[in-house]
Parts: structure tokens; C-alpha cells; sequence
């Protein structure tokens, strides 16, 4: 059998933690969920004005990361 | 016995929103929104990576958002009084997984054998339609971040 590149390896990482976290916002708005959708989590984490600044600049450096540079 | 409809769905205890009703002008006033970012969009797409244009595209709509939530902040949506902590775990443990993953390709700096999640994103966005697509919905993410 031939050995699996590394890459395929590292690739199939991202793909797999990508999806599973499509799956838990899938399963976090199940009715009765303990889950927290990603909206919810967001929520909290921006009711200090400083999580909402810093969520924020992490929404901008995204933009800037993608399609600035 | 019947029931209202509005009210069964504003009962039920599932988190998928249910669109409202709205009048024809909010709709094409909506339309004519979204129409002005998909052509603002296109327009950052078209810029050259690492050019002022590229630039100044990313940094408009986050100094609009930016005012936006400093200043004129929408109606927002309630955050949750507290997170279940199991629950959160779940979120917490994949995330841990994602940026461990990134942070040693980015260690590696080894791109063809383990290429950083940047790596395999931007030949993705080659086409100019995928890049338009991925700047509109970069700018509705930040609008939806501002109502929370």
C-alpha cells in the first residue's frame, strides 16, 4: 500500500474539523439543545464592551487575512 | 381546538429563526441593500492582493461597522444570560483542534507537504464569482455581529 502524503493527512484534518463543527451548530438548534449555537456563544462573549470590540477586530483581521493580502 | 399558527412557532423551543412577514417596500429596500454590497463585493474581489484597493475595500466596511457599533448600535439580539458549560465544551474542543491544526502548519512552514488552512482557502478563491461571494458574506457575518 502506498504510504499517505502528509498533505492529504493535514487536509483531511481541516475538512474534518470544519464539518464537525457544521454538524454541532446542526445539533446546538435541535429544540432542547445544551449546545449553544455559534450566535449564542458569540452573544456572550460580546456583552463586555471589550469581548464586543475584540470580536469585532477578529471579524475584520478575517476580511483583511482573505482578501487583502 | 385551534390554535394560532404565530403563536405555536413563537412556542416552540428550537432555534432555526422563522422569517416575519414583511411589507414590499422593507423587501425592496432589503433587495436594494444587498444589490449595493454585492456590487461593492465584486468591486474588492477585483482588487490585487496586497494593493491600496484591496485595502481600503476591507477597511470601509469595518470602519462602517465599527461606527455602527459605537455609535448607532441596531436593535440587538439578546445574549444568553449563561452557557451550559458541557455544551460549550463541545465548541471549545473543536476549536482547540482547528487552531492546533493551523498552529503547527504555520510552525511546519512547510506549505506543499502541510499547507495552514490560509494556504488551502486562497487558490479557492481564484474565481472572481467565489471571492465576490466569500467578501458579501465576510460583510453580512459583521452586520450579524453588530445585532448581537
Amino acid at each position: 500500500m502506498p504510504p499517505i502524503p502528509t498533505r492529504a493527512i493535514t487536509i483531511a484534518g481541516f475538512a474534518v474539523a470544519v464539518a464537525a463543527m457544521f454538524v454541532l451548530e446542526i445539533l446546538a438548534r435541535r429544540p432542547g439543545s445544551r449546545i449553544p449555537t455559534v450566535g449564542q456563544w458569540l452573544g456572550y462573549l460580546m456583552r463586555p464592551k471589550i469581548g464586543r470590540a475584540l470580536v469585532l477586530a477578529g471579524w475584520w483581521w478575517l476580511g483583511w487575512h482573505y482578501f487583502a493580502r | 381546538m385551534a390554535t394560532n399558527p404565530a403563536q405555536a412557532r413563537s412556542d416552540q423551543t428550537g432555534r432555526w429563526q422563522v422569517a416575519r412577514p414583511r411589507r414590499p417596500a422593507h423587501l425592496a429596500l432589503l433587495a436594494l441593500i444587498f444589490g449595493g454590497l454585492a456590487v461593492y463585493a465584486w468591486m474588492v474581489a477585483a482588487a490585487a492582493p496586497f494593493s491600496r484597493g484591496a485595502l481600503v475595500g476591507v477597511v470601509i466596511p469595518g470602519a462602517v461597522v465599527g461606527i455602527i457599533a459605537s455609535f448607532r448600535p441596531p436593535e440587538r439580539i439578546p445574549p444568553p444570560a449563561e452557557l451550559d458549560m458541557m455544551g460549550m465544551s463541545y465548541w471549545m474542543i473543536l476549536l482547540a483542534a482547528f487552531f492546533e491544526w493551523e498552529a503547527s502548519a504555520w510552525r511546519d512552514n512547510s506549505w506543499p507537504w502541510h499547507p495552514s488552512f490560509t494556504n488551502l482557502i486562497d487558490p479557492l478563491m481564484g474565481p472572481h464569482l467565489v471571492k465576490t461571494a466569500a467578501v458579501l458574506l465576510w460583510m453580512l457575518a459583521g452586520w450579524a455581529l453588530v445585532r448581537r
